[in-house]
């Protein structure tokens, strides 16, 4: 790896690496802070909600929270920030301010100087509204594909393949030692967000009598998903009228885990097979995992043993899945010369 | 890798981070050097074949309509970020040329009239429109029953099954985002229908109905896509599947206006025609007497107010005696979600190897003042 900061930041100036994902953005900064939101914001709807909830605006869990008094906005939910939406593009800009006033030392604080990593269907098709929503907060700033800044992050520059598994994608990016072209990378939409849908479906089919919400599912899903064998039951609390009873949901828990596989094997077989034949071994053997998906238990196992069978495959897990997107960012900006940062 | 290595990679993709971003903010800049080295090192790739063949045509196509080009059509378009196709022979350009301007003055390439009106040419391939949410329509529902056979079967519950089932499957696809305007026996206006699909913005929308005919030995199967009823019996069934619509005739006539927008016509009729096709197929291996009357053209509400290319389907008739059974049967009712899955994805791929997929869905055509 390259020696980290070739250029000093120049005195009073800011640099952050932003992810901003489908379900969670996260923020980190060259002065060390580090802070994450739920991609959700929340306008009160009314003047009785504003007085209410307090504030003009609100964001992350808090919005989730106040979700009845709200509009609330998801807004790169699928990836994309859908044409002619001018609120979820203006629900991006503030989310960005939000990141950004959470990790600004003081209220006339530095001038920003930004990466932000977005998922990479909306870097194909958004990239434009996208700048144009942090070019208020910021002096200068680039925007790439998130998981072209995971890949840099984790100095995965040549022959590799990263797999960003998110809430409403999973991208696929491979790195050949320049920034990826359209047709290296892909993007499916069966991700975190399927599986809650499906294990919501398992799980009303199998318990009928319990009583859960989706936030509850996604609970147990971020606990306990794994795909593959499990020594351990999955036992979770579910109340059935009114009274909390443990259910066992080690079969659904699995099943809706493993409905996002074959989608993710196959496209990683196909990205693979476009590639240059003379390089293909090479990338196999240095596929990373990335995102909250990432965390799955038995899947980087599954993945080498199932495209193993194509050639010898190696799967790593990235250390930081919800940093590691804002992090790679922060590489690039810190790396990033001088010269190259021009104001907007 | 080694340490040198890695330090001259991170310094050329940080200059192309840079080079894209600038332009991000003017898409005119010229590429730099670097892309041509990833130009050759992506010619040398296997490209396929087709890829490479369809390009070609429609480039000679483009190009030699812009012999036809009358002043006054369109002033300048810039071409090269829409296509990728065009960016490869743009890069070959460039290669041979490297003084050529980015830019080429599509005005002398581009016909407008001819690209309305031209029947072989899909305007959604051309600006690169990929899909993405499906939305699929359970047809009646509630308190509205819609059809029933002479044994008590519902149009509402057999259209409910399949959409079901047809979500689920293509869902698992992992390409397309599925809804369903409703998921369970519940009465929906043909108004909130049309105002949930363009809620969430979909791409695709398909409308499944089971139809009833006075004379019960008679089985058709037809798909509809909108525009003025072509006969009496189309009418007839319009007026039938509006009703409860909740639509005022002001709204209406604006909705009217719409028929115009060709780009939603071409698609709904090729839609239509792949949907048709595929079930039909497969009705007339159980009912051998089974009618296929094609594509049709009617004025249906729901799929007036859908922005997005929209159909509706006739599955079956439930008037018929032997297909009411059929229709109970959940093996039968799997056959024909198969059957419409194979009609949609049919379509979609269709639209794939037209579809050269566009940078930021085809906006990227300027008008250049002249």
């Amino acid at each position: 790896m390259a020696k980290k900061s070739t250029a000093k930041t120049p005195e009073n100036k800011l640099l952050v690496g932003i992810d901003l994902g489908t379900s969670r953005s996260a923020i980190s900064a060259d002065n060390g802070k580090k802070k994450w939101v739920a991609s959700y914001v929340g306008w009160p709807r009314d003047f009785i909600a504003r007085k209410v909830v307090g504030k003009p605006m609100l964001f992350g869990e808090e919005a989730v929270k106040h979700r009845l008094s709200l509009d609330m906005y998801r807004p790169l939910k699928n990836g994309v920030i859908k044409e002619g939406t001018a609120r979820d593009e203006e629900a991006v800009k503030e989310l960005i301010h939000h990141l950004i006033t959470l990790v600004q030392n003081a209220k006339d604080a530095e001038k920003i100087r930004a990466v932000v990593g977005v998922p990479a269907e909306s870097f194909k098709v958004n990239k434009v509204a996208l700048k144009k929503a942090v070019a208020e907060f910021a002096e200068s700033l680039f925007v790439v594909s998130e998981p072209f800044a995971v890949a840099y992050g984790v100095g995965a520059l040549d022959n590799a393949l990263v797999i960003d598994i998110g809430a409403g994608t999973v991208d696929f990016c491979i790195m050949h030692g320049t920034v990826p072209a359209e047709e290296d990378q892909r993007t499916v939409l069966t991700a975190g967000d399927y599986i809650d849908q499906q294990l919501f479906t398992f799980l009303e089919e199998r318990y009928p009598e319990a009583d859960f919400n989706l936030n509850m599912i996604r609970r147990f899903k971020e606990q306990h998903s794994f795909v593959g064998e499990s020594k351990e039951n999955v036992e979770v609390e579910i109340p059935v009228e009114g009274k909390s009873t443990v259910h066992n949901i080690t079969d659904e828990i699995k099943r809706a885990c493993e409905s996002i596989l074959p989608a993710i094997v196959e496209s990683t077989l196909e990205l693979i097979a476009k590639f240059d034949p003379e390089y293909q071994d090479a990338i196999r053997e240095n596929i990373i995992l990335a995102g909250g998906g990432s965390q799955i238990k038995g899947l980087a196992d599954y993945l080498e043993t199932t495209i193993g069978e194509y050639g010898p495959t190696k799967v790593k897990v990235v250390e930081d899945p919800l940093f590691g997107g804002a992090d790679g960012a922060l590489e690039l900006a810190r790396e990033m010369p001088e010269d190259y940062w021009t104001e907007l | 890798m080694h340490n040198g290595d890695s330090t001259k990679i991170k310094a050329s993709i940080l200059r192309e981070v840079y080079e894209d971003n600038l332009r991000i903010a003017d898409p005119h800049l010229q590429p730099i050097h670097n892309r041509y080295r990833q130009g050759i090192k992506k010619l040398s790739r296997p490209v396929p074949l087709l890829f490479v063949f369809f390009a070609c045509l429609l480039f000679y196509f483009i190009a030699n309509t812009g012999q036809q080009q009358g002043p006054g059509a369109v002033d300048a378009v810039t071409i090269q970020p829409v296509f990728p196709w065009a960016e490869i022979i743009y890069k070959q350009q460039r290669l041979q040329s490297p003084a050529s301007t980015v830019s080429f003055d599509a005005g002398r390439l581009l016909n407008y009239d001819l690209l309305l009106n031209h029947n072989n040419i899909r305007l959604s391939a051309i600006f690169g429109l990929g899909v993405q949410t499906i939305v699929i329509d359970p047809g009646h529902g509630g308190k509205d029953p819609g059809a029933i056979g002479s044994n008590g079967t519902k149009e509402k519950d057999i259209v409910l099954d399949i959409a079901l089932q047809l979500r689920d499957r293509l869902q698992k696809t992992g390409r397309y985002k599925v809804l369903l305007t409703r998921d369970t026996d519940t009465f929906i206006s043909l108004a909130d229908r049309v105002k949930f699909a363009n809620e969430h913005h979909a791409d695709l929308f398909v409308s499944l109905h089971i139809n009833a005919l006075p004379q019960k030995e008679f089985n058709v199967t037809e798909t509809y896509y909108f525009g003025p009823p072509s006969d009496l019996h189309t009418l007839r069934l319009a007026e039938q599947e509006n009703r409860g619509s909740e639509i005022m005739t002001g709204d209406f006539k604006d909705m009217i206006k719409k028929i115009g927008n060709v780009l939603k016509e071409q698609e709904s009729e090729t839609l239509a025609s792949t949907i048709q096709h595929n079930l039909f197929s497969n009705m007339e291996k159980y009912d051998r007497v089974i009618a296929d009357n094609g594509i049709k053209i009617a004025p249906f509400v729901v799929l007036l107010g859908v922005n997005a290319p929209s159909v509706l389907v006739e599955i079956s008739c439930i008037s018929k005696r032997e297909e009411e059974t059929n229709l109970n049967n959940p093996e039968y009712r799997q056959r024909i979600m198969a059957s419409l899955q194979k009609g949609i994805t049919g379509y979609l791929s269709q639209r794939q190897t037209q579809v050269v997929k566009g940078e930021n869905n085809g906006k990227k055509i300027h008008r250049k003042n002249t």
